[in-house]
């Protein structure tokens, strides 16, 4: 079988292929490590570090809480975690012990300070204990302190600051990790390359609440009667992160290499994220869920992209999408389309007709004789949610309308 | 397994599997719960690892899923459509504890489709060894274990009797059930590697076989089960055949047999898969009434609830708990069979000596046809006296799993070692078996 070269250089550094853990739980020590690097993981940004002498930290339980959408379960996941809460020295011990056994592997150092000091003593133990790059995270949504975590993130002076201690005492490329927390995301990353940032990593956890336990009128998880507003990650959080990368690539003023994270679980969601301008490739919740495993589809699948398409390097189609992201306001008005029903395919529920009667602009014909939907074109809008709630997948299509000879509803 | 039973499809003798759509397919595999232990797996006789393929459809990597499937089982194709899966990988499906079993036969014939439509690139042949093995028998076990070998970088060639390779899927198993075209996809993988076939070499004398002992390096003889049985009474009735013949024609000459079969009386004698494919078939043809004569009855029927399903649904009469005594010959015909149920002198002792007849049960059937499906045996074994003679002249089967016969440089893999199992196990014990050719090809190198 033909392999194609997924190979990138990040910030200098060369990764084997763009697939890494994101620091969580998914990285807290060497024996896990180990086995993701065994799966293929090309990369790996260890647990968030700590000085654990100058802040203890312990972990809320429980810690979790997992959004289900009806049958389907954990389209997303809630965390209430901190950084990690084991000692720097088992961590440091860690870090070497994995860059002994796998030297051409990349590991990446998440840190964390408190103070300038901290920020000093974390970037430089994990240089010498071998990490080949560093990740600061800006952007944990629940410390357990309030000068910490997303509140850096949110000040673009602290960011700056914080990175410049750090690239002041490192040698190895830094990276600034975002909050997604935030208005406008372009602002703080322009603030941690004023800081001498290499690169971006984008998106932590985003702020919310999953569920609310309704008897007892507690939102979850649960920790002894209260709970918090923190981290949600995996599927449902993928269209955010989408947007925020591809705003980061469009910054011509950032012009900075990308580590794109969130709701990652398949070879089509990390090539969309590098189509929006990824270098790399960070994942967490689906390897909570599924495993380390699941690497090696997305290695296969990418692969098997690559070469069907021609594509010798990743950096050949990095960003190719998000260039065609404009201002809605210059939209082309002048390009409509109209909803076409193959009747063939039509089971006669009528869920198109509902959803065009109440939430569109009545232009389903539904006849219930023959249990039959059609489209009435000269008032439909063209908006599409006929196709997508239709529940046969390719029942619904669209015809483009060439509006300067054809009248469409939407501008006549 | 068959979920649905598609009778129109069975009566235009096409498949009556039908395809998954992409939609299906990626619902079906979302319903898999990636079991740490995948027991579908393990349930596998071939190791085709449904647990991985079933897994890299829903992370989307189906090409890979079709490729985990090429380099696992040479028949993936055939064994998505024949493989009595309710006992295999879907036995043990933990999805089953909470509703149905996932549908691995079908997601098995998806990811193939999809790898056909998607130019799956072809296996690459490594190497040569220089080392030479000579198979005998073109059917699954043969074919099987050809594949692996050349996998492993040795020249195989394949002497095989008929004008056509695949060995019973391809001669015997309804076209509805399989395909023909599905075995021949499944061949052309070993074309791929540089496999040759000759077809048409009935290797028949000790001097032929002696010429391939001296050519070649190793001999695997895996010529499956060619002699069918018969009962004393039909003798030389001409219009009485056995089930290979009968599924042969009926697979090669359809439009004759449509004509001589169609509204005629049917018997088939058999109550195991076989005869259930004798009887469905006669039934697609057009037969006025088919009987399905056997000893056993319910659920003691040797074939498969699913089969049996099926031949309900054809409306094939079950003639169970019966015997036939006598028949009364027309114009050197069967023209009645005449018979008896019986009832078993010993619970779960299916031997015909322990029936008694049950008085008054006399019966009559006229009959234009006859079809014996009640066992095989091999053919040949005198050809290849260094290998022990088992029970029903099948070749001894050693080593620790028991799953091919060898002495010397002479194996033997297939049905004429397992007396009669399924495709699956024959791929199985034949990549066992290649795996342990391919040892002793090195030994004898040092
Ligand atoms: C009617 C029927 C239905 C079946 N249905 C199923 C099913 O649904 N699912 C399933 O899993 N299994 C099924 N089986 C069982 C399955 O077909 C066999 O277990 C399998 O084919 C055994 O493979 P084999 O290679 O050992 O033998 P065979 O398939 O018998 O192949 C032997 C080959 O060797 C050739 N040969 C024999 N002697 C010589 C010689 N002297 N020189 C050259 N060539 C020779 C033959 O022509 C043949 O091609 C069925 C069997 C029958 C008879
Ligand atoms: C349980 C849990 C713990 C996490 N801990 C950290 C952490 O210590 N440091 C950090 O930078 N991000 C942490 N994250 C955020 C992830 O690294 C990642 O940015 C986020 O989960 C989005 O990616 P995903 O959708 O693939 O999970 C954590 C996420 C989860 C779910
Ligand atoms: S046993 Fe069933 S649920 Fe488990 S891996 Fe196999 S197919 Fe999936």
């Amino acid at each position: 079988m033909k392999k194609a070269d997924l190979s990138v250089n990040f910030c200098g550094v060369n990764f084997e292929n763009p697939f890494c853990l994101s620091s969580s739980p998914v990285g807290n020590h060497a024996e896990m490590c180990s086995r993701a690097f065994d799966a293929g993981w090309g990369g790996i940004v260890y647990k968030t570090l700590n000085v654990d002498t100058s802040f203890k930290i312990v972990m809320p339980s429980p810690r979790l809480n997992a959004y289900h959408y009806n049958d389907k379960r954990f389209v997303g996941l809630q965390n209430a975690e901190q950084i990690t809460d084991r000692t720097l020295d088992d961590n440091i011990m860690d870090i070497k012990e994995l860059k002994r056994k796998y030297p051409s592997r990349v590991l990446i150092s998440s840190i964390m300070g408190f103070s300038d000091s901290d920020w000093e003593i974390l970037a430089k133990r994990s240089e010498d204990a071998g990490a080949d790059m560093l990740e600061l995270n800006f952007s944990c949504p629940q410390m357990a302190r309030k000068d910490a975590g997303h509140r850096i993130g949110q000040d673009y002076n602290l960011v700056e600051h914080f990175t410049g201690v750090v690239k002041k005492h490192c040698s190895i490329p830094v990276m600034a990790k975002m909050t997604p927390n935030i208005t406008d995301m372009i602002p703080v990353a322009l603030a941690a390359k004023r800081g001498g940032a290499d690169a971006i990593a984008a998106i932590n956890t985003i702020r919310a609440i999953t569920d609310i336990d309704i008897d007892q009128k507690v939102p979850m998880p649960t920790i002894n009667h209260q709970s918090g507003i923190t981290g949600f990650s995996g599927p449902a959080a993928k269209p955010i992160g989408l947007r925020f990368v591809s705003e980061l690539y469009n910054s011509k003023d950032l012009a900075l290499p990308i580590s794109a994270i969130g709701g990652i679980e398949t070879w089509v969601d990390a090539l969309q994220y590098i189509l929006l301008g990824g270098d790399t490739i960070q994942v967490t919740t689906a390897i909570m869920r599924y495993g380390y495993r699941i690497v090696e589809d997305m290695i296969e699948g990418l692969s098997d992209y690559m070469i069907d398409h021609g594509i010798n390097s990743l950096s050949e189609i990095k960003g190719s999408a998000a260039t065609k992201l404009i201002d809605p306001s210059n939209f082309d008005t002048r390009h409509q389309v109209v909803s076409v029903i193959d009747s063939e395919k039509c089971i006669g529920c009528g869920q198109c007709y509902i959803s065009c009667q109440d939430g569109a602009n009545q232009a389903i014909v539904f006849d219930t004789r023959l249990r039959k939907a059609s489209v009435d074109e000269t008032r439909c809008v063209g908006c599409t949610l006929c196709k997508h709630v239709c529940p046969v997948w390719d029942c619904i299509s669209t015809r483009t309308v060439d509006t300067r000879n054809q009248s469409h509803a939407a501008i006549f | 397994m068959i979920r649905i039973i598609d009778k129109e499809s069975i009566c235009d003798f096409k498949s009556m599997h039908p395809s998954m759509s992409l939609r299906d397919a990626v619902c079906e595999a979302e319903r898999c719960l990636l079991c740490e232990d995948a027991p579908c797996s393990k349930g596998c006789p071939a190791g085709t690892d449904p647990g991985k393929f079933i897994r890299q459809i829903k992370f989307k990597n189906i090409k890979g899923a079709a490729r985990t499937i090429r380099n696992n089982n040479i028949l993936g194709s055939t064994c998505a459509h024949i493989c009595p899966t309710d006992k295999l990988c879907e036995m043990n499906c933990s999805a089953m504890k909470l509703e149905a079993p996932i549908n691995i036969s079908a997601l098995q014939k998806f990811a193939i489709e999809y790898g056909r439509q998607n130019n799956l690139e072809k296996l690459e042949s490594s190497s040569g060894s220089g080392k030479k093995v000579a198979v005998i028998g073109a059917g699954p076990a043969g074919l099987s274990t050809a594949y692996e070998l050349a996998k492993k970088g040795h020249s195989i060639e394949i002497f095989e009797k008929e004008k056509m390779a695949g060995g019973v899927p391809a001669w015997n198993i309804p076209e509805f059930r399989l395909p023909a075209d599905e075995i021949a996809q499944d061949i052309g993988k070993l074309r791929d590697l540089g496999v040759i076939i000759h077809t048409n070499q009935h290797i028949n004398t000790l001097e032929e076989v002696d010429k391939l002992k001296s050519e070649f390096d190793a001999l695997v003889v895996a010529t499956g089960l060619n002699k069918a049985f018969g009962l004393n009474v039909f003798q030389d009735a001409e219009n009485v055949t056995d089930y290979m013949t009968w599924l042969k024609k009926i697979k090669f000459s359809n439009s004759e047999m449509k004509t001589s079969v169609a509204n005629k009386r049917i018997a088939v004698v058999g109550g195991g898969s076989v005869a259930v494919d004798c009887c469905v078939s006669a039934k697609a043809l057009g037969a006025a009434k088919v009987y399905m004569i056997s000893l056993e009855e319910g659920d003691d029927l040797p074939a498969d609830k699913e089969e049996i399903r099926l031949a309900q649904r054809m409306n094939v009469i079950f003639k169970s708990s019966s015997m036939i005594k006598s028949i009364d010959m027309k114009d050197g015909k069967v023209s009645l069979l005449r018979g008896m149920e019986i009832a078993w002198k010993e619970p779960e002792n299916f031997n015909p000596s322990n029936a008694t007849e049950v008085e008054g049960t006399d019966f009559s059937i006229p009959v234009d046809y006859v079809v014996q499906a009640i066992g095989t045996k091999p053919d040949y074994y005198n050809l290849f006296s260094e290998l022990k003679l088992g029970p029903k002249s099948c070749f001894v089967a050693e080593g620790d799993e028991k799953m091919w016969a060898s002495s010397g440089c002479t194996f033997a893999v297939g049905d004429v070692v397992n007396g009669g199992a399924t495709v699956v196990r024959a791929v199985g014990e034949g990549k066992k078996l290649a795996e342990h050719i391919d040892k002793f090809l090195a030994r004898g190198e040092i």
